[in-house]
């Protein structure tokens, strides 16, 4: 399977900036420090599951 | 005026904080900020300013070298102090030890303002934060707030003029280490933030290939030692480079914006840094630039975009301060902050969106 991490990705920053444009900045570069690279994940991208794992508790933690 | 600054460079603590007291007068202070010196003995500044401002929440840290409106500072004590009309509401917690996890602070924060920290408005509140400098947990602690906040957190690591001994961080009336002091405030007037570290991005990249973050070091770049990698990147020897540590630090670069990780020094051909950087990061050669201009024109956007400035608190990185002496430009920074009410210390990081190096991170009131 190939995709998820970056639709995770996606999702994640359209949940924490709701489609505000310089939290969407600020969410990626949250990301980038934390080791995963938006940039780098296309639709193609094998789905990591050590990724996705962190995606997840991501998600889950932001409520 | 609803922002107020003092300062004082009397050696008896007692003096100093009762030469603030005298500068502020009848300023009625709900929240005092203040950066002392390490000269200062911990445990008593803490106590005496709170004695002193008995009706404010007052926090700071000790620092290596302070700011104040117009001038940069040494063996000083440096105070911002906030009326009810600056501030509408603030709360300050402490992260009593770094070393454990805990929400504890998180959950007073959303008792206090009656709400989910993930549901608080980065437009209406700002976060403070003042870390021990010496704790090594300043990324760790910055990431977590992350999770769980959009409001932005900015702040400095706390100093102690480079004894690299013991720094501290203070809390109504309480001196801490291995600690960080966590305040949200809901300013009543815009705000926004300046982040400014003098540098440009190379063309050059170096990938983490491997890394030990807990102990901030990489061992290589693009699979190859991180010394010989970085030696190539800047066409010099492995001996060579430490001497452009200061002058080409890296940094992740987003949008064309440095957040700078600063090399420390070569173990073992693998590089320790300022701050830990995680595996599979792509860093960029940076270039430093002139901090003097850089600074100036970032005060200016600052102002353009509020409209107008009422007060600043500089968090300025020492690896920036020392660069300003060597070149004889302390009075020129300090110039550069002489139209606004200004409190600030040379920190031993800089935290803003995450922990980063050699940059200025600055709240600024409008």
């Amino acid at each position: 399977m190939a995709g998820k991490i970056k639709q995770m990705i996606d999702a994640f920053v359209n949940q924490r900036a709701q489609g505000n444009s310089v939290l969407e900045g600020v969410v990626k570069i949250k990301l980038i420090l934390k080791g995963i690279d938006p940039k780098i994940y296309t639709p193609e991208s094998a789905d990591d599951p050590a990724i996705i794992a962190k995606l997840e508790e991501l998600m889950r933690e932001f409520k | 005026m609803n922002i107020k600054t003092a300062f004082s460079v009397k050696t008896d603590i007692k003096d100093a904080v009762q030469d603030i007291q005298t500068q502020l007068g009848e300023f009625e202070a709900k929240l005092l900020i203040f950066f002392a010196s390490s000269a200062i003995a911990p445990d008593e500044i803490a106590e005496r300013m709170e004695a002193a401002f008995p009706r404010a929440e007052t926090f700071g840290c000790s620092s290596s070298g302070e700011i104040v409106t117009g001038r940069m500072l040494t063996n000083s004590l440096v105070a911002m102090a906030f009326n009810r009309q600056a501030i509408k509401n603030s709360k300050v917690e402490v992260l009593e030890d770094l070393n454990r996890e805990s929400h504890r602070a998180f959950n007073a924060f959303e008792r206090h303002f009656d709400k989910p920290m993930s549901k608080m408005d980065p437009g209406q509140y700002v976060g403070i934060i003042l870390i021990d400098g010496l704790s090594g947990k300043e990324e760790q602690i910055m990431d977590r707030i992350g999770d769980f906040t959009n409001v932005n957190f900015i702040g400095g690591s706390a100093g102690d003029d480079l004894k690299f001994d013991a720094t501290y961080v203070y809390a109504n009336g309480k001196s801490y280490t291995n600690a960080a002091v966590l305040a949200i405030l809901e300013p009543s007037t815009p705000f926004s933030f300046v982040k400014t570290q003098s540098f440009s991005p190379l063309q050059q990249k170096l990938l983490v290939t491997r890394a030990d973050e807990s102990n901030r070091e990489i061992l290589e770049f693009n699979h190859k030692p991180a010394a010989q990698a970085y030696a190539e990147a800047l066409g010099t020897t492995v001996a060579d480079a430490p001497n452009h540590f200061m002058h080409n630090p890296l940094g992740v670069v987003y949008e064309g914006e440095p957040f700078v990780r600063s090399p420390q020094q070569i173990r073992n051909n693998s590089i320790i840094f300022y701050c830990g950087v995680k595996e599979g990061i792509e860093l960029t050669l940076l270039e430093s630039t002139d901090i003097i201009a850089t600074t100036k024109d970032a005060l200016a956007s600052a102002e353009r975009e509020l409209g107008g400035m009422s007060g600043i608190i500089n968090f300025n990185c020492i690896l920036r301060t020392l660069e300003l002496k060597e070149k004889g430009l302390t009075d020129s920074y300090g110039a550069l902050f002489s139209d606004v009410p200004t409190i600030g210390f040379s920190t031993y990081g800089e935290q803003f969106i995450g922990h980063i190096n050699q940059t200025a991170t600055m709240l600024v009131f409008r």
